[in-house]
């Protein structure tokens, strides 16, 4: 699984990244964590309010920093959404 | 790195004269002006403007504003939301940019984002009321007023310029909402940010302290009432923890930036600051307008330096023209806007802006 926290690098981000970080291990999962700082990058991805969470390139958060609670149902989410299909 | 930086720091203490009378002086105005902000500014003007900034975060329907500014919204209907939603939709700088990147490469074009992009950190709540609170409601109007028309104006000219090269953008990718915006009706909304717009302005007023008192506990417990009766706990507490989280971004940097105002006032001799801005003549306005293109103001610490620079004489106008290019622009942003935009429509905005900003300083200074 990769995990992308897209934001310009301001707080917000940093914070994002961190508790994604605790997110997983948390629910022990593996993932990769890529920062996106590239400004065109994050806008091809639709995301306008950052910071952004991406899981396996799809974008599950934007405009704001989840509670890690959050983060682990929106992960959870995913994958369960990708294993069904 | 950080030895060096520790070294550097000791090296200071070792040789700095801490018992020159200049040196003394600036400390003990920096520390003044601290204390004036503790005591006149902090309760009555920035912690109920936290509260505002941190209910338009979290009440305030921003995926219906970003639609506005999609690509197939109106121009007519584009320009005026772009000129007004930085004070809504962004709060901090650092949101900004990739709004903007947004409305200019998938949503609006070049002009509607570019009025964002001006406008964005011009026009704050925070800034306009600390402005006010500080300096004056005169300044802190004419500034919200010029930053929206400048920023419609150089919208307007860079997509005249540029007409040619904007590029046609698509209708998907814009705007996905992923967040619900809140489930409450406007006027909810609305009437809950009024309420906390009374506390600020009853504070600021001066009328019979009991009157005053009176009237600020109604709109306290409005507050509250609306608070408790009106809208679910998670949406309650999400306006805690964003005022909160507002607070902790901008506070720090803000009394840094106090101190500083207070240190320039005894560093900067006075007759350089009346020789080159003291009077509202074009070559001041201009002066003052490249000042602020270049230098990097952190949110709000704009306000305690131009408040200091006036006390060390500098014109009405070319103060309100420093407020304009303060915020909006800055070197490490022009770097950023150099990479997105290129450098054709980059220097074309930023001759717009000196431009624009210089002469609004002017008109300002020769009415007042």
């Amino acid at each position: 699984m990769t995990i992308k926290v897209l934001g310009s690098g301001c707080v917000n981000c940093r914070t994002l990244e961190q508790r994604t970080r605790e997110a997983l291990e948390q629910m022990n999962v593996q993932a990769n964590i890529e920062k996106v700082q590239d400004l065109d990058c994050i806008v091809s991805y639709g995301v306008l309010r950052t910071p952004g969470l991406l899981v396996d390139e799809k974008v599950v958060w934007q405009g704001g920093v989840p509670t890690v609670e959050k983060i682990k149902e929106l992960i959870a989410a995913e994958r369960e959404r990708t294993s069904a299909a | 790195m950080k030895f060096l930086i520790l070294a550097g720091v000791f090296l200071l203490l070792y040789f700095a004269p801490v018992n020159a009378p200049i040196v003394t002086t600036s400390l003990g105005a920096g520390l003044a002006l601290l204390q004036e902000y503790a005591r006149r500014h902090v309760l009555s003007c920035l912690v109920p403007a936290f509260f505002i900034a941190g209910t338009i975060a979290v009440f305030v329907k921003k995926d219906a504003v970003i639609r506005l500014l999609g690509p197939e919204t109106k121009k007519t209907v584009a320009y005026p939301v772009a000129s007004v939603s930085g004070g809504i939709l962004a709060v901090c700088s650092c949101t900004i940019l990739p709004l903007f990147t947004g409305i200019y490469k998938r949503g609006a074009g070049i002009g509607p984002a570019v009025a964002f992009l001006f406008t964005g950190p011009a026009i704050n709540v925070t800034a306009i009321l600390l402005t006010g609170s500080v300096i004056g409601w005169d300044f802190a109007v004419s500034r919200l007023i010029a930053a929206m028309i400048i920023s419609v104006i150089a919208g307007l000219i860079m997509a005249f310029v540029f007409r040619g090269r904007d590029q046609k953008n698509a209708a998907n990718g814009f705007a996905t909402g992923l967040q619900d915006d809140v489930p409450y009706s406007n006027s909810a909304i609305v009437i809950f940010f009024i309420l906390q717009l009374a506390i600020l302005v009853l504070f600021g007023i001066s009328i019979q302290p009991l009157v005053k008192a009176v009237f600020i506990i109604l709109a306290m417990s409005g507050v509250l009432a609306m608070g408790f009766l009106k809208f679910k706990k998670e949406h309650n507490l999400e306006w805690i923890s964003e005022t909160w989280s507002l607070t902790k971004k901008i506070l720090p940097y803000l009394f840094v930036g106090i101190f500083v105002a207070g240190l320039i006032e005894v560093a900067v001799p006075e007759s350089v600051v009346t020789r080159l801005v003291g009077e509202n003549t074009l070559p001041a306005n201009i002066a003052a307008s490249l000042f602020g293109t270049l230098m990097y103001f952190a949110t709000l610490t704009e306000v305690p330096i131009i408040q200091k620079l006036m006390a060390l004489g500098m014109g009405r106008g070319p103060a309100l023209t420093l407020f304009l290019t303060g915020n909006s622009l800055s070197l490490p942003s022009i770097l950023v806007l150099l990479k997105i935009m290129g450098v054709k429509q980059t220097g074309v905005y930023i001759l717009c802006i000196v431009i624009l900003s210089a002469s609004a300083g002017l008109l300002f200074g020769a009415l007042g």
